[in-house]
């Protein structure tokens, strides 16, 4: 999925998306996976795996819309 | 969230949230065809819902969002050293807060209690400010607004509950009766 697909211009669900996420997103007793994102305070590069290397971490995802 | 994040930020609980692409596109806040788009538009929704909490983007291609299951307003708890805690398909302030209690009391006293983590699922329940939903999809524009509608008439998903036991069919309900189960 290139950026173009990810970042949709008109919303259309995606009828299985939900029962995707139970199925096939990481399990809780997992591991977490981490990746690379922008602190949009300071421009500079987080891992996600900084975020949880000394306790707990909620992380929410969401946009403006 | 934000309360909740302040409520749990002194016993030792990191909350951030991170910006995904837009779930809802409008004329007024546009999918993102740049990561200065998507600068722009987190800039935005930090103004004006007044977010405290660290503010992260992914990249323009959503990895982490990708890597995650890529539903639009999902929450995880990640304990130290990156044992998956919890992970729900919407955010819910007292599901999440229920979650932490359980997870720092983990935490706190598995070694004393001898506790041993084990794999667990179970189905949650919230309410939903629709009017403050559609406030949301007003400020996008109207293409955000018709767009939904246009998802809500070709998928059904308001439709009536399937039995007294099952709300009704919103987004993250996928019961199906054992009619529709066995139609293959």
């Amino acid at each position: 999925m290139d950026h173009r697909q990810y970042n949709y211009s008109e919303f259309v669900v995606s009828p299985n998306e939900f029962l995707e996420f139970a199925q096939h997103a990481p399990k809780v007793t997992m591991r977490a996976p981490s990746f690379p994102l922008e602190d949009l305070a300071t421009g500079k590069t987080v891992e996600m795996k900084e975020l949880w290397k000394d306790g707990i971490t909620v992380i929410e995802f969401g946009s403006f819309t | 969230m934000e309360r909740l994040a302040d409520r749990y930020a002194s016993r030792a609980v990191r909350s951030v949230f991170i910006c995904t692409r837009e779930a809802h596109p409008g004329e007024n806040y546009r999918h993102h065809r740049s990561m200065d788009d998507k600068r722009r538009n987190a800039r935005a929704f930090r103004e004006h819902s007044k977010l405290r909490r660290q503010i992260l983007l992914d990249d323009l291609e959503g990895s982490a969002h990708r890597a995650y299951g890529l539903l639009p307003n999902m929450t995880w708890i990640v304990g130290r050293g990156g044992l998956i805690y919890y992970k729900s398909a919407w955010t819910s302030d007292a599901d999440v807060a229920n979650a932490l209690e359980g997870a720092l009391d983990f935490q706190a006293n598995r070694a004393k209690n001898q506790w041993v983590a084990f794999y667990s699922e179970r189905i949650a329940w919230s309410t939903r400010d629709q009017a403050r939903f559609r406030e949301g999809l007003v400020r996008a524009g109207p293409q955000a607004v018709a767009d939904y509608e246009r998802m809500l008439q070709a998928s059904g998903a308001s439709r009536d509950a399937p039995s007294p036991d099952v709300g009704p069919r919103v987004p993250g309900n996928f019961y199906k009766t054992e009619e529709e189960s066995e139609k293959k």
